[in-house]
């Protein structure tokens, strides 16, 4: 379960570009649900995950995940109960190390670092076994640097090592948005047989409004850092891109033309 | 004909004595060389490291210690050397290299203090060289056993390392410090730990020479980096970097080749003065290479992401 309770962040305070990136943001996301956000940029999407994560410190406000406040935890704390895939393929792996080492990582984030070999036999094996669900040969590739990867295989690699350790909470930061259709299209179905068959808490967010209708229980609004409309249950089965754009104070063409 | 052979001649007598000091010497590339690339922190501490484990460890063997006390208290006077660097950068924000200048800078007035003078004589008191077994101390053979067989030993146990989950943890905050955090990875600790490892190597290179050459001087340390960092370059061009093991060989492998070339352009008749331009000459021409092969060929093909 994620809470966020009345969430402030303000860029550059008492300057002449001030910005209000978060103002008083609260959202609830039941354990095991799929919500998706969208908002046009400046929303303050971004603000929020990494608010979540960690990466951004809140001025006023709470985290909660599953009912601890992680408000005051460092980036590398909350790791133990969330994972993320950044838009940018290069965020989420360490380039110059191999597929299984990137792999082994994600495994070891809740877990405790000792002083024993890394990759043994049977880590090998699981971590061959994970990436042959994808079906993209990674798993033949598993001492091939990541650098020397695809942007493709680079984000479907992230996805695969953020949904390994099962964690409390996946954020998803308009993961697709970097790749050609096709490839996106294959990610995103991997997400969605991920997020199911584990029955993930996620939260994703998206620019593609097909992406909205299509996937996920709630679809979540924001607009100048606050919940500007959350559509979920029956309704959310209905809705469709016309409905969710008309909620747009400003419309844009990229809009129209991603959905 | 016999200039070459003259040469030839005092190049093949320094042999011993330049392998020795080498591999004394390659603990020092050890400590330039973790930092800078399994950490991605470009460190300047060990040119303070250096004198400061040989600074400690004459002062102890001149009050009587054993070589071995002396050397431990060195490896942890190095230690903390190298976490001060990693603290000011991650604390204060201070680039890495201003941070290792600001580190070393200090680090040789400290020098200075822990000795009270500019150097110090502690030749005769017992060595790590006099345990060697089989050979007569005193001799370079000696100082090839026991410095060879110290870094043998740490070879393999940093290979180990890391390669281990913590190790490899390590290597991930060098590789993608947002992606490590974000992996449940306290960077701060790693970086931390890491250039305290590096520089607690500078700082036994720096006793082991002491012991070997019989005084600490409060400038032994002065061009060091210059001259660790073309070792590197050299170990890397010979055994490459693309796997933990190649790339944790290069600083062994690199410091006895560099030190050899040194010691044949020596004897070939170069002036010692001019060393330290052709080192520099050297270091650039190497940084340079990459950069200058792609302005003539073909442009790289680069990976870009699309939009």
């Amino acid at each position: 379960m994620l809470e966020i309770r009345s969430a402030r962040k303000v860029f550059y305070k008492g300057q002449a570009d001030e910005k209000v990136a978060l103002d008083g943001l609260n959202l609830k996301l039941a354990t095991g649900e799929f919500g998706v956000v969208i908002g046009s940029n400046g929303a303050g999407k971004s603000s929020m995950l990494n608010a979540i994560s960690g990466a951004l410190v809140l001025d006023s406000g709470q985290v909660l995940i599953n009912g601890d406040d992680v408000t005051d935890m460092p980036v590398h704390k909350r790791a133990i109960r969330l994972a993320r895939v950044f838009q940018d393929p290069m965020k989420g792996t360490a380039a110059s190390m191999t597929v299984a080492e990137n792999m082994l990582l994600a495994d070891l984030r809740s877990k405790k670092r000792t002083l024993r070999q890394g990759l043994n036999a049977t880590r090998l094996a699981t971590y061959k076994e994970r990436l042959e669900l994808l079906g993209l040969g990674l798993e033949n590739r598993l001492d091939t640097r990541v650098e020397l990867l695809s942007g493709g295989q680079r984000q479907s690699l992230s996805l695969i090592m953020a949904v390994g350790g099962s964690p409390d909470l996946l954020l998803l930061d308009e993961h697709t948005a970097a790749l050609d259709p096709r490839t996106a299209d294959i990610v995103m179905k991997a997400t969605v047989r991920a997020v199911e068959a584990l029955k993930l808490t996620t939260l994703m967010v998206t620019h593609n409004m097909q992406h909205a209708v299509d996937f996920g229980h709630s679809v979540i609004m924001l607009d100048a850092g606050k919940l500007r409309l959350e559509i979920s249950g029956e309704e959310k089965a209905k809705v469709t891109v016309v409905d969710l754009i008309g909620h747009f104070s400003v419309k844009t063409d990229r809009m129209l033309l991603a959905s | 004909m016999d200039f070459i052979q003259t040469v030839f001649t005092s190049f093949v007598s320094l042999i011993p004595v330049t392998l020795a000091q080498s591999l004394i010497l390659a603990f020092v590339v050890l400590g330039i060389m973790i930092p800078f690339r399994t950490l991605n922190f470009p460190d300047l501490t060990s040119e303070g490291a250096f004198p400061l484990g040989g600074c400690v460890c004459g002062v102890l063997l001149a009050s009587g210690a054993s070589p071995l006390t002396a050397i431990a208290v060195a490896i942890i006077a190095g230690f903390l050397a190298g976490c001060c660097t990693a603290f000011i950068h991650l604390r204060f924000r201070i680039h890495t290299l201003l941070a290792g200048i600001l580190l070393m800078t200090m680090l040789y007035s400290i020098n200075l203090r822990i000795m009270g003078k500019s150097n110090l004589s502690v030749f005769g008191a017992p060595t790590v060289f006099d345990w060697a077994p089989f050979v007569q101390p005193g001799f370079p053979v000696a100082k090839i056993i026991v410095a060879g067989l110290i870094g043998a030993i740490v070879f393999i146990l940093l290979n180990m390392f890391f390669k281990t989950e913590k190790g490899t943890a390590i290597r991930a905050v060098g590789a993608n410090p947002d992606m490590a955090e974000a992996q449940g990875i306290n960077v701060w600790v790693a970086t931390i730990g890491g250039v305290g490892l590096a520089s607690a190597f500078s700082a036994t290179s720096g006793a082991l020479m002491v012991q070997s050459q019989g005084f600490a001087d409060v400038n032994m340390g002065l061009g060091i980096l210059i001259n660790g960092l073309a070792a590197l370059m050299i170990g890397e061009a010979i055994v490459g970097k693309q796997t933990v093991l190649r790339q944790l060989a290069a600083p062994f492998v690199g410091a006895v080749v560099y030190y050899q070339l040194v010691s044949f352009c020596l004897a070939a008749g170069m002036p010692p003065p001019d060393l330290k331009l052709a080192t520099g000459l050297f270091v650039l021409a190497m940084l340079a290479l990459p950069s200058l092969r792609r302005s003539r060929g073909p442009a790289q093909a680069r990976e870009t992401i699309r939009e």
